[in-house]
C-alpha cells in the first residue's frame, strides 16, 4: 500500500470526487426544502427546485407585466457592462500607473505612497464621499469598482515591473533604446500576462463592489434585483440570481486565463516550467 | 590619444572603500580578462565601463571624453544570465536592436525598413550559429544558445566596446569550450574592444590578450574595508612566450 | 439529617427544573419611533414583569436591519415582530406565515414624505427620477401621491435607494427627489431648497405600525398575547408623563428629548387601549387594507400565485378583505380590548 499523498485517483474516479459535493449540497438543499415545504407550502425560504425554474422562467424568458422587459437579461446586461467598464478602467490605469511608477524612480517617489495609501481605505467607508464627488448614476457605481480594484492593480503591477531583471533594461539601454521604447518593447509586453492574472484576481472584488453600488441606488442590475427581491424574502429569485452571477464570474475568469495563454504562450511555458 | 584611459579612479560605497587609484590605459581591438577573488571590485568596475555605477572620484575618458555616466548603444553587454528578453523570439531579440533606432516612436518597422533589419539579423545570427532557432523563445534554448543569442543582440549596435560579464560562468565545460572558438572569431572579425570579466584564470588566460588582476595590495586586519583593490598585475598575452611569462609570474606571486 | 439534605437538594432541583420548564417566547424590533418603547420596556423591567404574572418568558431583541428582523420572524427565528401594516402583508402573510396584529401602536402622520429639490408642488413630479426604498411603505405613499395628481408611476422614474445611504444621496446633483421617513426625512428636510409636497398626514391612518405576532403561536398561548398588551399599554402610560422615559428612548434611537418629541409630534401613538381598538374596529382600517393590497399585487409582492389584489385574505373587525378561505393577515382587537377593560 502506498502512502495516502502518494495516491492519485483514476480518471473516473477524480470526476465523481469532484462532483461529489456538489450532488450533496443539492442533496441537502432538496431535503431540507421538502421539510420545510411540508409544513407550509409556500415557504419561501427554501423554494423546491420547480418554484426556481418557474422563477427563472418567468424573469428570463417571458416580459415582465408592468415594463414589457425581459428582466433577468436586462439586469445581465447593466451589470455587465458595469463590471466590464469598471475592471477594463482599472486594468487601464493599472498597467500605466504601474509601468510609470516601476519604471520611473521619479513617478515612483511622486505617486508610489499615495496609491499604497489610497489601496488600504476601505472603499465602502467613504461612500458619502464618493457619491458627493460622483453623483449617484452609472459613474458613481463604475467609480466604486475602480476605487475598489484599481489600486490592487497599479501595486501589483508595480511590483512586477520592480521584478524584472535590471539586466534586461540595461541591455535594452546598450542597443539604444529610450525610456519609452524599453517601456513599450521591453517591460510592457512582459507584464501584459501577469496584468490579466492581477485582473482575474481582482473579479471577486469588482463583483463585491458592483452589488454593494447596486444596492445603494439603482433601477436595473444583478445586486439590484437581489436586494429588492430580498424585502420580500423572493429566495426563488435570490438563488438563481447567485448561481447566475458565479457562473458569470467563472467564465470572467475562464475566459481571461484562456486569451492569456493565447496571446504570451511563453509565458505561461515559463510558468509552467518552474 | 588613448582609445580608453582610467585616471586615479577611486570607487567606495560609504565608508568600504572598493577600488583605489586605477591608472589604465587600453587600446583599441584589445581583449582584457579581469580576474580575481570574488568582492574584489572587478565586476563594479565593469559597471562603471557600461555606466551602470559612478565613480567615486576620478575618471574614466574614451575617445577623448568623459565616459557617459549611463549605459548606450557604444558600449554592448553580455551578463551572465538575463541578457535576453523572454517575450521575444531569437530573430526579434536581435532585431529589436535597430528597431529601437529606426523607430524611436512605436518600437516597430514594418516594410521594406523592417526586411533590411530582418537581413541584417540573420547575418549575425548565422554568425552564432542560431539559425535553425529564429522562431524559438529563449526559455526553449539551452543556455549557451542563449549566451549566443545575447552576443548576437549586442553585435547589431556594433559597439566600439564589448563587456562580457561572466558570460560563460554558467555554461557546461564542453559548451564553454565552443563559446572561446566563437567569441575570439567574432574579436577579430568585427576587431572589438573587450573587456571580459571571468573567475576562471584559465579562461582569462586563453582568450585575453591582456590580463588584469584585481587584488588588495594593502591589507588593515582592524579595517578591512578601509583599503580598495588595484590591478596587482597588468600582463600581455599577445605571444606564446609572453603567456608563459605571465603564467610564471603568477605562479611566483601565489 | 443526611435525608433531610438530600429531600432538599431534590426539591430545589425540581423547582429549578420548573423554573426553566416555563414557555419561553422572543419577540425582535428595529430603531423607529414608534417601536422604541419596547427598548424601554425590555430595559426598565416592566416586560419582564408581565412575564412573571403569567409565567412565561420574553426574550426582546433588538435587529439592526429592518428588513431582516421581519425576514428572521418569517423563516420563524421570532414569535413577534414589529413591522408596518405593508410589510406584514407583503412578507410574513404573502409566505403564508399567518399572523396577527396584535398591537396597533400608531400611525405615521407626517413621518413619510415627499421631497423635491428646488420644486415646491408635488405636480411639478413628473418626469423625475425619485430616489427611495423601492418597495417599501416610501413607495406606496409615492404611488398614493402620484393618483391625488392624477398620476401613476409610470409618470415618473423610480431610483432604489437604501435607506442608509438617503441622506448622503441628497446632497448630490443627480437627485431631485426622494421619498424617505423619519429621522432621515427631517435630516432631508432641514437642508436648502429642500420642499416637502406630500406626507403621510395626506393619507392618515394608513401607514401603521404594529407588533405582529405568529397566529399559531398566539392561539396555542394566549398567555403571550396578555403579557405583551399589559407590557405595551403600561409603557404607554409611563411614556406620557414621565420625560426621564422619553429621554432614554430618544438616545437609544440616537437623538436627543427634543429630537424625539419632533418625530412623536408627525406620529399619532395611539397611547390608550380605546383609542386603538376605535382605530381597528373603525370602516376605514379595510378600506386602507384594500389600497395596500393593490399597491401590493401590482408590484407582484404578493407572489407569483396571486392573480389579483384579493389573493391573500386579510381580517379586519369591520370586515374581510380578499379570499375568505386564505386569510393570512389578521386584525384582531381582543387582547387590546382585554386591556381597555382593565381585565389584563
Amino acid at each position: 500500500m502506498k502512502r495516502l499523498m502518494n495516491l492519485t485517483p483514476s480518471k473516473p474516479l477524480s470526476i465523481f470526487l469532484s462532483l461529489m459535493p456538489f450532488v450533496l449540497i443539492l442533496f441537502v438543499y432538496w431535503n431540507a426544502s421538502n421539510v420545510r415545504l411540508a409544513e407550509n407550502p409556500n415557504d419561501k425560504l427554501l423554494p423546491s427546485f420547480s418554484q426556481i425554474s418557474s422563477a427563472v422562467d418567468r424573469l428570463a424568458f417571458n416580459e415582465d407585466k408592468r415594463t414589457g422587459k425581459y428582466i433577468f437579461w436586462v439586469d445581465t446586461q447593466a451589470s455587465l457592462y458595469r463590471i466590464g467598464l469598471g475592471i477594463l478602467i482599472s486594468a487601464a490605469s493599472g498597467l500605466i500607473i504601474g509601468l510609470l511608477t516601476g519604471l520611473v524612480p521619479i513617478a515612483r517617489s511622486n505617486l508610489s505612497p499615495v496609491v499604497t495609501i489610497i489601496s488600504l481605505i476601505p472603499p465602502m467607508a467613504i461612500l458619502p464621499i464618493l457619491f458627493i464627488s460622483f453623483g449617484l448614476g452609472e459613474l458613481a457605481k463604475v467609480m466604486l469598482i475602480i476605487i475598489g480594484t484599481a489600486p490592487v492593480i497599479i501595486r501589483d503591477m508595480q511590483s512586477r515591473v520592480l521584478q524584472l531583471p535590471s539586466e534586461q533594461l540595461i541591455k535594452a539601454q546598450t542597443l539604444g533604446a529610450s525610456t519609452w521604447l524599453v517601456a513599450l518593447r521591453v517591460v510592457l509586453p512582459q507584464i501584459l500576462p501577469s496584468l490579466i492574472s492581477s485582473m482575474r484576481l481582482s473579479l471577486g472584488a469588482a463583483w463585491l463592489f458592483l452589488i454593494a453600488a447596486e444596492a445603494i441606488a439603482a433601477q436595473e442590475g444583478l445586486g439590484y434585483r437581489i436586494f429588492l427581491v430580498r424585502r420580500y424574502m423572493s429566495m426563488d429569485v435570490i438563488f438563481p440570481y447567485v448561481i447566475w452571477i458565479t457562473t458569470l464570474a467563472f467564465l470572467m475568469d475562464f475566459s481571461l486565463k484562456r486569451l492569456s495563454q493565447l496571446c504570451f504562450p511563453w509565458y505561461h511555458d515559463i510558468e509552467s516550467g518552474k | 590619444m588613448n582609445f580608453l584611459s582610467i585616471e586615479n579612479l577611486y570607487k567606495s560605497y560609504g565608508e568600504n572603500l572598493v577600488l583605489e587609484r586605477l591608472n589604465l590605459t587600453v587600446e583599441q581591438g584589445e581583449f582584457v580578462s579581469m580576474v580575481g577573488a570574488s568582492g574584489c571590485g572587478k565586476s563594479t568596475f565593469l559597471n562603471m565601463l557600461l555606466g551602470k555605477e559612478k565613480q567615486t572620484k576620478g575618471k574614466i575618458v574614451f575617445e577623448g571624453k568623459e565616459l557617459t555616466q549611463e549605459p548606450d548603444a557604444e558600449r554592448g553587454i553580455v551578463f551572465q544570465k538575463y541578457s535576453v528578453f523572454p517575450h521575444l523570439t531569437v530573430l526579434q531579440n536581435v532585431m529589436i536592436a535597430d528597431e529601437f533606432s529606426h523607430s524611436p516612436i512605436l518600437g516597430w518597422t514594418f516594410g521594406k525598413s523592417k526586411k533590411e533589419i530582418k537581413q541584417k539579423a540573420m547575418s549575425f545570427i548565422d554568425a552564432v550559429g542560431l539559425s535553425p532557432a529564429i522562431k524559438k523563445y529563449p526559455h526553449e534554448l539551452s543556455g549557451g544558445m542563449q549566451q549566443r543569442l545575447a552576443i548576437a543582440q549586442a553585435l547589431m549596435k556594433a559597439p566600439k566596446i564589448l563587456l562580457l560579464d561572466e558570460p560563460f560562468g554558467a555554461l557546461d565545460p564542453g559548451i564553454r569550450a565552443d563559446m572561446h572558438e566563437l567569441i575570439l572569431d567574432i574579436w577579430q572579425k568585427n576587431k572589438l574592444t573587450i573587456f571580459m570579466v571571468t573567475h576562471d584564470i584559465q579562461e582569462g588566460f586563453k582568450l585575453g590578450s591582456r590580463l588584469w588582476v584585481f587584488d588588495k595590495i594593502r591589507q588593515d586586519p582592524q579595517a578591512p574595508n578601509a583599503y580598495g583593490a588595484q590591478v596587482t598585475f597588468d600582463l600581455s598575452l599577445t605571444t606564446e612566450n609572453s603567456k608563459a611569462a605571465a603564467k610564471e609570474l603568477l605562479k611566483e606571486a601565489s | 439529617m443526611n435525608k433531610m439534605k438530600i429531600a432538599l437538594l431534590v426539591l430545589t432541583l425540581l423547582t429549578c427544573s420548573n423554573a426553566f420548564a416555563k414557555d419561553k417566547f422572543s419577540i425582535c424590533w428595529t430603531i423607529y419611533v414608534g417601536w422604541m418603547p419596547w427598548d424601554y420596556g425590555d430595559s426598565s423591567g416592566i416586560v419582564k414583569k408581565w412575564a412573571d404574572k403569567y409565567d412565561i418568558e420574553i426574550d426582546v431583541v433588538q435587529i439592526n436591519d429592518y428588513i431582516e428582523s421581519i425576514n428572521q420572524y418569517t423563516a420563524g427565528q421570532f414569535d413577534a415582530c414589529t413591522m408596518t401594516n405593508m410589510d406584514a402583508l407583503t412578507i410574513p402573510s404573502a409566505s403564508f406565515v399567518d399572523s396577527t396584529a396584535l398591537i396597533v401602536g400608531d400611525f405615521s402622520n407626517g413621518n413619510d414624505g415627499v421631497v423635491l429639490k428646488d420644486k415646491t408642488s408635488l405636480a411639478d413630479i413628473k418626469g423625475q427620477q425619485i430616489n427611495l426604498v423601492e418597495l417599501s411603505v416610501s413607495h406606496y405613499l409615492l404611488a398614493r401621491a402620484l393618483e391625488t395628481v392624477g398620476m401613476t408611476e409610470r409618470d415618473v422614474s423610480v431610483v432604489n435607494t437604501s435607506d442608509a445611504d438617503m441622506v448622503a444621496a441628497y446632497t448630490t446633483n443627480d437627485v431631485t427627489s426622494v421619498v424617505t421617513w423619519n429621522p432621515l426625512l427631517s435630516e432631508i428636510t432641514a437642508m436648502p431648497k429642500a420642499n416637502k409636497v406630500f406626507d403621510s398626514s395626506d393619507i392618515p391612518g394608513e401607514i401603521i405600525d404594529l407588533l405582529v405576532v405568529n397566529t399559531e403561536t398566539l392561539k396555542e398561548n394566549p398567555k403571550l398575547g396578555k403579557a405583551l398588551v399589559g407590557a405595551w399599554y403600561e409603557i404607554m402610560q409611563v411614556m406620557q408623563k414621565d420625560k426621564a422615559a422619553l429621554t432614554q428612548m430618544a438616545v437609544a434611537s440616537g437623538t436627543d428629548l427634543a429630537g424625539y418629541e419632533a418625530q412623536l409630534a408627525t406620529t399619532k401613538m395611539l397611547y390608550t387601549p380605546d383609542s386603538a381598538v376605535e382605530f381597528t374596529e373603525s370602516a376605514q382600517l379595510p378600506k386602507t387594507m384594500q389600497y395596500i393590497a393593490e399597491f401590493s399585487f401590482k408590484h407582484g409582492l404578493l407572489g407569483e400565485g396571486a392573480a389579483d389584489s384579493s389573493f391573500i385574505g386579510i381580517q379586519t373587525p369591520a370586515g374581510i378583505i380578499g379570499d375568505k378561505k386564505n386569510i393570512q393577515l389578521r386584525f384582531d382587537p381582543t387582547y387590546m380590548k382585554l386591556a381597555a377593560e382593565g381585565k389584563l
